[in-house]
């Protein structure tokens, strides 16, 4: 049977480049005219959708002849690129099926609902929803004669593949990381957490960008009391756009004016994963890889997910190691400079006369130098991800040949310095996490100053006001210097340390209000009894 | 949780720092040689009769503290003049803290900058952590004890590994019997560590669930005067009664003693900030203490009186000209003369009231 001599395919491409006036986009946008319904004429629906979206050439309208009662027209609206084609024409043939049983009079979308079960598929009646429908990516058909319009998403378009971490891997454990895509980001976490309790929860924010925002917790697990919070600061976020989850984090953090990052973010499904287990809140945003946890502590940011993979005894080695890198990408330029400034009774003398041989011909004095230094990494650091990257090798032969061997043969920086400031910079980047090394990288200079000023003693007056800050600092509620302060000794079985598997029987303390038995005990006495 | 009360350890880990405070960086009972560690015994053992009399006090009334329970017990007036007197040494101890502070960083650290930047400094850092209240005090505590008593430990550890300490200076015992011993004991030792907890009068209510706090008081108590009593001991055994009492603070000559496999040389300076910590908590918590005391006699809010508080204690550490004279002030004159009322006599007749007023209570 041909099809084809039954409807007409018209494609409609909107050119008109003139922007609409802004007031009536605002009211489309806005929701003002929610309650208007559709009218029944097809042109005037069409009219009314087509100055609705300011004639944007991406909207495209596709008119066929639905074989309805009286053969009347009908049109597909959609946006281009957001849906996906084949199944698009696929679906335009099925509508335009000549009705053989006169079933299409009775129920006009009866094809479209039959051909595609497994689609999500909805009648809308108002301007407002059929406009969000065609915006979210939905396609809309609309009948001449009939009020009411049909949407079917057809996802489809162009999206990135699921690929490696790029920012946080791993040796062992799983290689795949979240996506720009909210949905392939739910469902990689779904495969993980295959239970009922895992929820998800939507909200769409920004007023012209209406991004879509996912909170998934495991109901309970996570603390209610830190769930309805979360919910309240997203309710309470007046904005006109989320791009990135960033600026959820900023909007819904506890404190603003600190370098210390109080929520965490992730691209790894499997720390997602680990972390809503253990009680915490994951904030996904649609149109970025990274994930925000919440509430986290302080320690938090030194565990990396292969923590838990790796055996117990090499991931606390570990943990140790970044946390001592983390002291030293903080402190080491700045002891560097009280000890050989102030403190120079310090050095065993051997290592002194060597300091002060190669010290002599430079023309700077200690803090000078280290800050030139750690700025002119900083520079390089940020050359580093800035610069394209056919250029990548001209940077490393400039950064390390130029700037280290040159600057001490010539005699302006002390070999020293460099070996400080290098090792300073290798130790920042040991921090699993970016943010928190960011903190350490901005904290570092006022430390530096300090001890430029008033050696041991200035690095001490630094170190206090740093503490108290930390301490006082909290994370949705949950003390931010836990398990430390305040002592909390069954969550430092995961801090610092990390015990067997076997021995993680509670989750942390804190953040977990409720169902605190990872492992219920029956498992242990089974274990005695063999 | 930064409103809420502060848990039973992290107020004695604000103790157990309070208490070491400057402690180790004087001498204690140089009149009595080598039988000082009698001499700071009887010292903690009469400053452990004061510890049950101030938690005597606050079994009484756990709800008040210090400055509530003057003014409630001893009438408006009279019980005014205690409560202002109270804060007044406590803005007194810490402006003396401040200023041994002030010398030991000008003399182990900081040979030329001036005195009073490093003591300004100093106040700066602590009027910071005065402004996030007690609470967080004690939890910035709780961080910096492990820092502490792993340095005491290994201090220990490597002053005995070494071989540096001569038992035969303990001898002979009590050479001139126990009078001499005794003298030295009272009232020095006894006013200057261990009736200084008197202090804790003041933050004894803020503890939640205060169920186990009197004892684990009286333990820490215990526990740090043995730990005060023999690094005090280890002083006078590794330099000898002579030396010790010639030294302004022989603690730091110990240290500069030890030599470890030829780099570690100089760990005085590294043990510098050690006691900088002991005495930084001790100033800061004299400082709230003081804070608290103005802001409840003259009912206005806590943070309002940091400033001023400050203000006076930085003026106040200025009164000697010098350290000698300082050192003198504080001895001689405040200790023997003035600090025996307000932390023996003055909390001893609060319970006395305390007690008589509820005795006649039930009959009135």
């Amino acid at each position: 049977m041909n099809k084809l001599g039954h409807f007409r395919l018209r494609l409609k491409k909107q050119k008109n480049a003139k922007l609409q006036d802004p007031v009536s986009i605002d009211q489309g946008i806005s929701g003002q005219e929610e309650s208007v319904n559709l009218t029944s004429s097809l042109s005037e629906k069409l009219t009314v959708l087509r100055q609705t979206l300011g004639g944007s050439s991406d909207f495209i309208i596709r008119e066929f002849v639905h074989p309805g009662e009286n053969a009347a027209y009908a049109a597909i609206c959609y946006i281009d690129g957001l849906v996906d084609q084949t199944q698009l024409n696929d679906l335009i043939i099925k509508i335009g099926q000549e009705d053989i049983n006169g079933i299409m009079v009775k129920d006009p979308f009866r094809n479209v609902k039959e051909d595609l079960p497994a689609r999500d598929t909805k009648l809308a009646l108002t301007k407002s929803e059929v406009i969000q429908a065609i915006l979210g990516g939905d396609s809309v058909v609309l009948i001449d004669g009939i009020k009411e319009a049909f949407t079917v998403s057809l996802p489809g378009g162009m999206r990135r593949a699921i690929e490696e971490p790029s920012s946080q891997t791993v040796i062992r454990g799983p290689k795949e990381g979240f996506t720009e895509d909210i949905s392939t980001n739910i469902s990689l976490l779904r495969r993980r957490i295959r239970s009922a309790d895992l929820r998800f929860e939507d909200r769409f924010i920004g007023s012209l960008t209406q991004t879509r925002v996912s909170v998934a917790y495991i109901q309970g697990i996570a603390n209610p009391d830190v769930v309805k919070e979360v919910f309240a600061r997203l309710g309470a976020i007046q904005t006109d756009s989320i791009l990135e989850s960033g600026y959820i984090e900023e909007f819904i953090q506890d404190v603003s004016f600190t370098p210390f990052p109080t929520v965490m973010n992730t691209e790894r499904p499997d720390s997602v994963a680990g972390n809503l287990l253990e009680g915490l809140v994951a904030v996904l945003v649609d149109g970025t890889p990274f994930v925000l946890l919440l509430p986290v502590t302080f320690f938090k940011f030194f565990l990396s997910s292969e923590d838990y993979y790796q055996r117990y005894d090499i991931s606390s080695f570990l943990r140790l190691i970044r946390l001592f890198s983390f002291i030293s990408a903080l402190l080491l330029p700045s002891i560097y400079i009280a000890v050989t400034t102030f403190q120079q009774e310090m050095i065993p003398t051997t290592l002194l006369i060597s300091l002060a041989a190669q010290r002599e011909g430079t023309p700077l004095p200690a803090l000078l130098e280290a800050l030139i230094m750690e700025l002119t990494f900083e520079v390089i650091r940020e050359a580093g991800v800035r610069m394209p990257r056919v250029v990548g090798p001209a940077i490393s032969i400039v950064g390390a040949l130029v700037l280290g061997q040159a600057a001490v043969q010539a005699g302006l920086v002390s070999a020293a310095m460099v070996i400080i400031v290098s090792f300073t910079a290798i130790s920042s980047f040991v921090i699993p996490t970016f943010s928190m090394s960011a903190a350490a990288r901005l904290v570092r200079f006022a430390l530096m100053l300090l001890a430029g000023s008033f050696g041991l003693f200035g690095i001490l007056a630094g170190i206090i006001p740093l503490f108290i800050h930390l301490v006082s600092l909290s994370s949705f509620g949950v003390p931010y210097f836990l398990p430390v302060a305040p002592l909390s000794m069954s969550n430092l079985k995961d801090v610092f340390i990390r015990v067997p598997w076997p021995f993680m029987k509670t989750r942390p303390a804190y953040i977990s209000m409720q169902n605190k038995m990872r492992q219920p005990s029956a498992g242990k006495e089974g274990r005695k009894e063999k | 949780m930064s409103s809420g009360k502060s848990r039973n350890f992290e107020l004695i880990a604000g103790l157990i720092l309070f208490e070491v405070g400057s402690t180790t960086l004087f001498q204690m009972g140089v009149e009595a040689k080598q039988d000082a560690w009698i001499a700071m015994l009887i010292g903690a053992g009469l400053g452990f009769l004061l510890l049950l009399i101030y938690l005597g006090i606050y079994r009484r009334d756990s709800e008040r503290d210090l400055f509530e329970l003057c003014r409630h017990y001893l009438g408006k007036w009279i019980g005014t003049i205690f409560a202002l007197i109270f804060a007044l040494y406590f803005a007194y101890e810490s402006s003396r803290n401040l200023r041994d502070l002030g010398e030991l960083g000008a003399f182990a650290l900081l040979n030329r900058t001036p005195l009073p930047i490093i003591m300004l400094i100093t106040l700066l850092v602590l009027a910071n952590s005065a402004r996030y209240g007690i609470h967080m005090v004690f939890l910035v505590c709780v961080v910096l004890l492990p820092i502490v008593i792993v340095s005491y430990f290994l201090l220990v550890i490597m002053i005995a590994g070494e071989g540096m300490i001569k038992f035969e200076y303990m001898l002979p015992v009590l050479e001139n019997g126990i009078k001499p011993v005794w003298d030295a004991a009272v009232p020095e030792i006894v006013s200057f560590p261990f009736a200084q907890t008197l202090l804790f009068l003041v933050f004894f209510p803020l503890v939640k669930k205060a169920k186990h706090l009197r004892a684990s008081v009286l333990i820490t108590y215990i526990v740090v005067a043995v730990a005060l009593i023999v690094i005090n001991q280890i002083n006078l055994l590794v330099l000898g009664p002579t030396i010790v009492e010639m030294t302004v603070f022989p603690l730091l000559q110990v240290v500069q003693l030890i030599e470890l496999a030829e780099v570690f040389e100089r760990m005085d300076v590294l043990f510098v900030l050690v006691l900088f910590i002991g005495l930084g908590t001790k100033i800061l918590l004299f400082y709230i203490g003081a804070a608290i005391g103005f802001s409840q006699i003259t009912a206005t809010g806590y943070k309002k009186w940091v400033i001023p508080v400050g203000l006076m204690v930085y003026s106040a550490s200025f009164i000697s000209p010098n350290f000698s004279h300082h050192l003198w002030v504080g001895i001689d004159l405040v200790l023997n003369r003035y600090y025996p009322y307000i932390q023996m006599a003055m909390p001893a007749l609060l319970l006395m009231v305390m007690m008589i007023r509820r005795n006649k209570r039930p009959q009135e």
